[in-house]
């Protein structure tokens, strides 16, 4: 635990630092940002709510029951992310006893798994017709761009 | 049959524990507001005598509160409960850092630098990731009475969780009806150690007495003031609340003395207690939300 004011803040990602770099503050890499938490989990969730919900569409019919679904779908991705997160822990499993992974928690392997994932609907996003959802993909792909752009910045920086 | 199956699904079984292990080493930090959104929707149905004490004692603490609105805060409750305990593990898993703030930190200073002092504490944010803290902040020892869980193997995954969050500096007993353990606290007092004990609850067949908690007559333990007077040492009064993501608050309180000199034991006892539990209605008061005593404490009216 760190006593607030003594340390300076702390974001996960690189993008975050350097936008606080930009304003003065010196920011340290740690999750203590709920904006990041909260503002990026949202996105996530609710761009693989969209992908779900935009392929139900085209399966379900009539439109009351495709009604049904939509309420559901929450707690269906819900349900669906705790199963992708169990499949991934069983190949992080595999992974350790091979000697091929070695974090002390599965958490980065798993963001490496949902990012790719959230990245590969964000792809298909950006060649749909609905300009709402294409907006959506390259707002991720956008940000994904500037984050990664942020961490080469970075290493530059400390480095100098 | 039905028993086995409680035992092993029960909201008390150790199963939910080993689960909460691995969501934490799991799940991306960005996506455990979702997943414990979701997590305390299910509980909020799955664990209903829980939300049932969490209502009936909302009812006493917001007086006059909407009974539909009181469902909401029971679930918000629930919430707070699950982002606590979800961050008192991974700090046992991953050793995460969260930030936090002190309101009366010269009583924090006070009680790390006392020779043998009683932190009372309540079910109310993360108490458990608190004595982990401070003992690893003061260096110091710090003997942790907590209710006896329900279920065995949950008992040895806490206590196991304690070892390996404190690294040894938080030493787990369970409050039973036994006498060996308030003569355990008591040494352990007189040799200089810091005993940890929840006030805001009674356990069934151990030392408790009547007080005033917000008007109500209420059964409170009173083993700590009994421990305070007998070794003639402080009791401080000490929570620990989450107030953002990754960030908590600690609150410590003026101690409160048991002095023997003053008044017969009982009067110096029930005093102790009432200034003990206006400190619980403060706090409790602004922070209800968690307020995590998931057993009805007052009587029905």
């Amino acid at each position: 635990m760190r006593t607030a004011g003594t340390r300076p803040l702390g974001y996960a990602f690189a993008l975050s630092r350097l936008v606080a770099r930009s304003t003065g503050f010196r920011p340290r890499r740690a999750e203590f940002s709920g904006a990041e938490a909260y503002g990026l989990g949202l996105l996530v969730y609710g761009i693989t709510c969209v992908f779900v919900a935009r392929a139900l569409a085209v399966f379900v019919r009539p439109l009351a029951i495709y009604f049904i679904a939509l309420v559901i779908l929450p707690f269906a991705i819900w349900i669906g992310s705790l199963l992708l997160y169990y499949i991934n822990s069983l190949l992080i499993a595999l992974l350790r006893r091979l000697g091929l992974y070695s974090a002390v928690t599965n958490n980065p392997f798993q963001h490496v798994v949902i990012m790719s994932l959230i990245s590969l609907i964000a792809l298909r996003f950006v060649f749909e017709e609905a300009v709402w959802v294409r907006l959506l993909g390259l707002f991720w792909l956008g940000l994904l761009s500037l984050n990664l752009l942020s961490i080469v910045i970075e290493k530059f920086v400390d480095e100098a | 049959m039905a028993g086995d199956w409680g035992r092993r699904f029960g909201v008390r079984s150790v199963l939910w524990r080993h689960y909460l292990d691995f969501g934490v080493s799991n799940v991306p930090f960005y996506l455990r507001p979702v997943t414990i959104f979701f997590w305390s929707i299910f509980f909020y149905f799955f664990a209903a005598p829980a939300r049932r004490a969490i209502l009936s004692n909302l009812k006493v603490v917001l007086p006059g509160s909407s009974g539909w609105l009181n469902l909401a805060r029971a679930w918000l409750t629930l919430y707070n409960f699950a982002w606590t305990i979800a961050d008192a593990a991974d700090y046992k898993l991953a050793r995460t850092e969260f930030v936090y703030t002190v309101e009366g930190e010269e009583f924090l200073e006070q009680l790390a630098a006392a020779h043998g002092a009683i932190l009372l504490t309540a079910h109310m944010g993360s108490y458990d990731l608190g004595a982990v803290v401070f003992a690893q902040r003061y260096q110091r020892e710090i003997r942790m009475v907590r209710a006896p869980e329900s279920d065995e193997q949950t008992a040895q995954h806490v206590d196991r969780s304690f070892e390996r969050a404190g690294a040894g500096a938080v030493k787990v007993a369970y409050n039973t009806s036994s006498m060996a353990l308030p003569l355990d606290m008591l040494n352990a007092i007189r040799t200089g150690e810091i005993v940890s004990i929840q006030g805001d609850r009674p356990v069934p067949n151990v030392s408790q007495r009547a007080t005033h908690l917000f008007g109500e007559v209420v059964q409170l333990p009173d083993g700590p003031f009994m421990l305070a007077l007998v070794a003639q040492v402080p009791v401080f009064p000490v929570f620990i609340l989450r107030n953002a993501f990754h960030h908590y608050k600690v609150i410590a309180r003026a101690p409160i003395h048991c002095l023997r000199a003053e008044r017969g034991r009982e009067a110096v006892i029930e005093a102790a207690m009432e200034i003990w539990s206006r400190t619980l209605e403060e706090v409790i008061a602004e922070h209800w939300s968690q307020w995590f005593s998931l057993v009805p404490l007052f009587s029905k009216r």
